[in-house]
């Protein structure tokens, strides 16, 4: 019987916080925009994290690019034939692309162009050109555009078809032919795929010329060895290895991350200023409270465990209600305003899903940041009371 | 039953300053005895009931009640000891004034989680012998200062305590009330409870029910009769 668990402590606790009403619901808001927040900034970076990883994983292994006067400028395909003479280079795949602005939206749409019958450089684009009729597209004008091209499109009246404006000043009207998901909604959402000869056309370039020139290597550990050979071959070439792309990524994300630094720190300080108020002492009338509890008999630990309930209940429901509040956010709602920092590369400004991501370490920082210290700060002064004489607490 | 052995209380102010509230007290309260402290304000007579009751400590010397020497027991056994055996009417009633009369007089039973059936019926048992049933449900800051004070009565007595310690219980009362609680006393003294009352009242000098007067004068005894 004396093991059973005590109701009415519970009762007491639940009814001690309705008691402090005004006080606990201020702290309950304000505990609840703070996690929401944590959470939300977690969530959005951890959803953009595995992205990455994602477009990380694919990759080319070493890109080429023709520099002049340190600008990339097209490079002649015809030096794909000495590329892929290097011993260890498995594929060599000339890209033809660029960046389209759209200036009704204020975009730039990544404009790719692949072939049926090229080796294709990405898994995805593969099972693109599987899946649609690309050998058809060249003779009926048409494209695959990305959900997010798609949406802008749309909005500007747009629904069926599109009218490139070539550099002379022509226009080029490509029909869409479809719309797909990419490897990574990040990557993809802005890409429009056609065949090559209308991207040449689109962005002026010669038949002769690539954009750059991306090589597969059978074995990653020749990588740099062979990224060496290729700079001494070609002077005029940068030449990029995918470790050095997976750096400049993690550049991008980590300097997004940092604005969200600033959110941290000022949420950080906002609960550290509560928990600091919470630490530094109890009201007069909550110390006079645990003196009355103890002169009618309640031990020191009785009192803990009512003030662990009243904690643990406060800080919970504010701990549940923001982590289901900031996935309704993240994930439903698409997390406006905070998503618009992260999301795209350069001016580009795609319309992006973020995708759903969730891990238990994620779950287990937001809870572990924020109940326990919530509840540790509301029992120690209550403690540091209740261990005095009830007649001192009392005077 | 309650024993005193030199016992001597300071109080240490913020300044520094030491108040002797009780030098070199000796006494001896026997079982059911109704027990008066009189002296004026400061004289040592709520030192002396915090003592019995185990809220503070002696500085020196000892407190026995029932042989136990409360004044070495540890924080956690004070308290039990307190909800075993003692009930203590506050000056100022020291209700919880945001809980409800009845919640006020639960208090006291909460830690050891009693059964909500038969604690009901003594609650209503205890509210009719106090003539507060009607107000069981009512905010103890709503309350007026009688039916204050006969929750606090009902709240020291809910756990049958063999010792009941009454600090000045008619200060804050006006004559009729004060009468009522001489009443209630009365209806108390049943020989099994000893009861202290401290208070500087004329209402209690010379009372039939009190056994003992123990007369306070600057943190001494000066009379004892």
């Amino acid at each position: 019987m004396k093991n059973k668990f005590n109701i009415h402590l519970l009762e007491f606790a639940l009814s001690s916080i309705f008691r402090r009403g005004a006080k606990n619901i201020f702290i309950f808001f304000v505990f609840t925009l703070l996690i929401f927040l944590l959470s939300s900034v977690l969530f959005i970076s951890n959803s953009i994290k595995s992205e990455l990883d994602k477009t990380v994983d694919a990759l080319p292994d070493i890109t080429v690019q023709r520099l002049i006067a340190g600008r990339q400028v097209n490079i002649p395909i015809s030096r794909i034939d000495k590329l892929i003479s290097i011993e260890g280079v498995s594929k060599a795949i000339p890209r033809i692309w660029g960046y389209y602005y759209f200036a009704k939206a204020g975009v730039n749409f990544s404009v790719i162009g692949i072939d049926s019958f090229d080796d294709q450089y990405k898994k995805s684009y593969s099972e693109l050109v599987d899946k649609f009729d690309f050998s058809n597209m060249q003779d009926k004008s048409q494209m695959l555009v990305g959900q997010g091209v798609k949406k802008i499109l749309e909005s500007n009246y747009y629904s069926g078809y599109f009218n490139f404006i070539k550099p002379d000043g022509d226009f080029i009207k490509m029909n869409i032919g479809g719309v797909f998901k990419g490897d990574t909604r990040l990557e993809s959402n802005d890409v429009i795929l056609m065949p090559k000869q209308k991207v040449l056309e689109i962005f002026g370039m010669k038949d002769s010329e690539a954009t750059d020139i991306v090589l597969r290597v059978a074995n990653p550990v020749e990588i740099p060895n062979i990224a060496k050979k290729i700079s001494q071959m070609f002077p005029d070439c940068r030449v990029i290895t995918k470790e050095d792309l997976v750096i400049s990524y993690q550049n991008i994300f980590d300097y997004k991350s940092g604005l969200f630094l600033a959110l941290f720190v000022i949420s950080g300080f906002t609960f550290f200023m509560i928990i600091y108020d919470k630490a530094s002492g109890l009201s007069s009338e909550e110390k006079k409270e645990i003196g009355i509890l103890k002169a009618v008999g309640w031990r020191v630990d009785d009192i803990l465990k009512e003030k662990f309930y009243e904690a643990f209940v406060i800080s919970f429901l504010s701990f549940a209600t923001a982590f289901c509040a900031s996935l309704f956010y993240v994930f439903f709602l698409n997390a406006p305003l905070l998503r618009d920092i992260f999301i795209g590369y350069s001016t580009l400004k795609p319309n992006f899903i973020l995708p759903f991501s969730f891990n238990f370490q994620t779950f287990s920082i937001i809870f572990f940041l924020t109940v326990p210290i919530y509840i540790a700060a509301t029992i120690v002064p209550s403690w540091r009371v209740a261990s005095m004489d009830a007649d001192e607490v009392m005077r | 039953m309650i024993e005193f052995k030199d016992v001597t209380k300071t109080f240490i102010l913020e300044n520094k300053d030491e108040i002797t509230a009780l030098k070199n007290i000796n006494l001896h309260i026997k079982k059911g005895e109704i027990v008066l402290l009189e002296g004026p304000s400061g004289s040592g007579k709520s030192t002396i009931l915090s003592l019995i009751a185990a809220l503070s400590k002696p500085t020196s010397g000892e407190v026995l009640v029932n042989q136990k020497r409360i004044s070495k027991l540890s924080d956690n056994f004070t308290s039990m000891f307190r909800r075993e055996n003692i009930g203590f009417i506050f000056q100022k009633f020291n209700l919880i004034p945001t809980l409800s009369a009845k919640e006020n007089v639960i208090v006291p039973l909460i830690p050891s989680n009693p059964d909500t059936k038969s604690l009901d019926e003594n609650l209503n048992e205890l509210f009719k012998k106090f003539s507060i049933l009607p107000k069981m449900n009512i905010l103890a800051k709503n309350l007026s200062g009688g039916e204050q004070q006969r929750v606090a009565i009902a709240r020291a007595l809910v756990n049958n305590p063999s010792i009941i310690i009454a600090d000045e219980p008619t200060a804050n009362l006006d004559k009729k009330l004060s009468i009522e609680f001489i009443d209630i006393l009365r209806k108390l003294k049943d020989g099994k409870n000893t009861i202290i009352i401290a208070s500087h009242d004329p209402l209690f000098f010379d009372l039939d029910l009190i056994d003992k007067t123990i007369n306070i004068k600057n943190a001494e005894i000066v009379q004892c009769f």
